[in-house]
């Protein structure tokens, strides 16, 4: 009897393993609301801070935006050149990193310091758009 | 069966590395789960020193965390003891999951907390303390063979403050080896980085590396003996975890007790390692198409 329990539950362990969902797709519902919008970047006169956004970028979202941003396709993730992404106020952009979007596979960054967050905001604007990322 | 061990480990250590901004709590959840696809590795140990009768013990435990998705962290434990003029014992192993109910980041983020533990009476890693606490007096060869089959669950509370993350639970545990009643058990921690803005350069000692805080924690009674934080034990610890690189951490943490029951001091630590995108890596091993 034991045995079933041992095997039934390693059974449910390693289910849930590759039961993960990593394909991205923009989601239209993922909005930022109205009040977050309209957040100003308090590093935004601070461009030196924008060195500490590019450390943090590298630890936490080359993984699957790529060094570049453009966004790794087999991870789905957005390409952060895209005007559509650039277009976002600092706030929108604050809003994303800080609330994820946990069932398309962007994780929430909120256990990242306030002001790191904002210093990732900095560090996103500074992505240029290259041929590519424009032609998609 | 070897050449597929050693081509598991050749897997693990081919994947990269990420940051992990750990939590500096022992016993307190907070709101924060694994990123989806990452796996985690970390060894503890809990050590208790003595007060006058008890005797000294290590308990060392491992832990396997994976993020299954953005919503669900399923964990695997391991742990054992070994007391000074006893013996060293194999205690048995947990299967936690903690889910997050709620999609978006709120003043007050609420996660479930399940857990199925198949031990014996000799664990002494104190995850949780429930109920009075562990039997830390009586001997080994007496306390491992009583098996307990315990069903754990909690109701985790966290929320992030500017840069502090306040931390509350409520726990209540079922033996259902024994015909006892619920025990029940509370954590509540605070804690925050050490600098709130990130330098530009690559280094271990800088401030932002260092998150320290402190956290409370103990039994509040039984269904039999009665609801109370009376003839229980209670703990106090300041804690502090280290990110030695992007993908470890240190944690450590010296719990001073408050009441007279349990061990006179914790001293807790612990080493870190995340891996990510171990699921899809894992996946690929095995023939799937991530």
């Amino acid at each position: 009897m034991r045995g079933i329990v041992v095997t039934v539950l390693a059974i449910g362990f390693m289910t849930s393993v590759f039961a993960q969902n990593v394909s991205y797709q923009q989601d239209p519902k993922w909005q930022a609301p109205a009040e977050a919008l309209a957040r100003a970047n308090p590093l935004a006169q601070k461009p030196e801070a924008t060195a500490g956004g590019k450390k943090l970028f590298q630890r936490n979202c080359v993984e699957c935006h790529g060094a570049t941003g453009t966004g790794l396709e087999k991870k789905r993730a957005a390409d952060l050149q895209l005007t559509a992404v650039q277009q976002q106020t600092d706030g929108a952009l604050f809003w994303k990193i800080t609330n994820g979007n946990t069932d398309r596979g962007m994780p929430s960054f909120s256990r990242l310091p306030e002001l790191q967050r904002w210093q990732l905001v900095l560090y996103l604007r500074t992505l240029t758009p290259t041929m590519d990322s424009q032609q998609k | 069966m070897p050449r597929y061990f050693l081509a598991l480990l050749v897997m693990i250590g081919t994947v990269l590395p990420c940051a992990a901004q750990e939590s500096p709590y022992f016993v307190t959840y907070d709101h924060h789960l694994e990123e989806p696809g990452n796996l985690e590795i970390e060894t503890f140990s809990t050590m208790g020193i003595p007060r006058s009768g008890q005797h000294l013990y290590a308990a060392p435990y491992m832990e396997l965390g994976y993020g299954v998705t953005g919503r669900w962290t399923s964990e695997l434990y391991l742990e054992g003891q070994g007391t000074a003029g006893d013996s060293t014992v194999f205690t048995g192993w947990r299967w936690e999951n903690r889910f997050r109910p709620l999609k978006r980041e709120h003043f007050l983020n609420p996660i479930l907390y399940l857990e199925y533990e198949n031990i014996n009476e000799a664990s002494r890693i104190q995850k949780e303390i429930v109920g009075g606490g562990p039997n830390i007096t009586s001997p080994n060869s007496e306390l491992q063979p009583v098996k307990a089959h315990e069903l754990e669950t909690k109701l985790i509370l966290s929320s992030t403050v500017h840069d502090w993350n306040i931390a509350g639970n409520f726990t209540v545990e079922k033996n259902l080896s024994e015909s006892e009643g619920f025990e029940f058990g509370y954590a509540f921690g605070f804690a925050r980085p050490l600098a709130s803005l990130a330098s530009g350069r690559e280094c271990r000692f800088c401030r932002e590396n260092f998150i320290a805080g402190m956290e409370f924690y103990g039994g509040l009674g039984t269904t039999e003996a009665g609801f109370s934080a009376h003839n229980t034990a209670h703990y106090v610890a300041p804690v502090v975890s280290w990110q030695v690189s992007d993908n470890s951490s240190f944690h450590f943490s010296p719990a001073i007790a408050l009441t007279h029951e349990g061990s006179l001091v914790l001293i807790r630590f612990g080493y870190g390692y995340e891996i990510r995108g171990f699921g899809s890596k894992l996946a690929q091993f095995f023939g799937g198409k991530r």
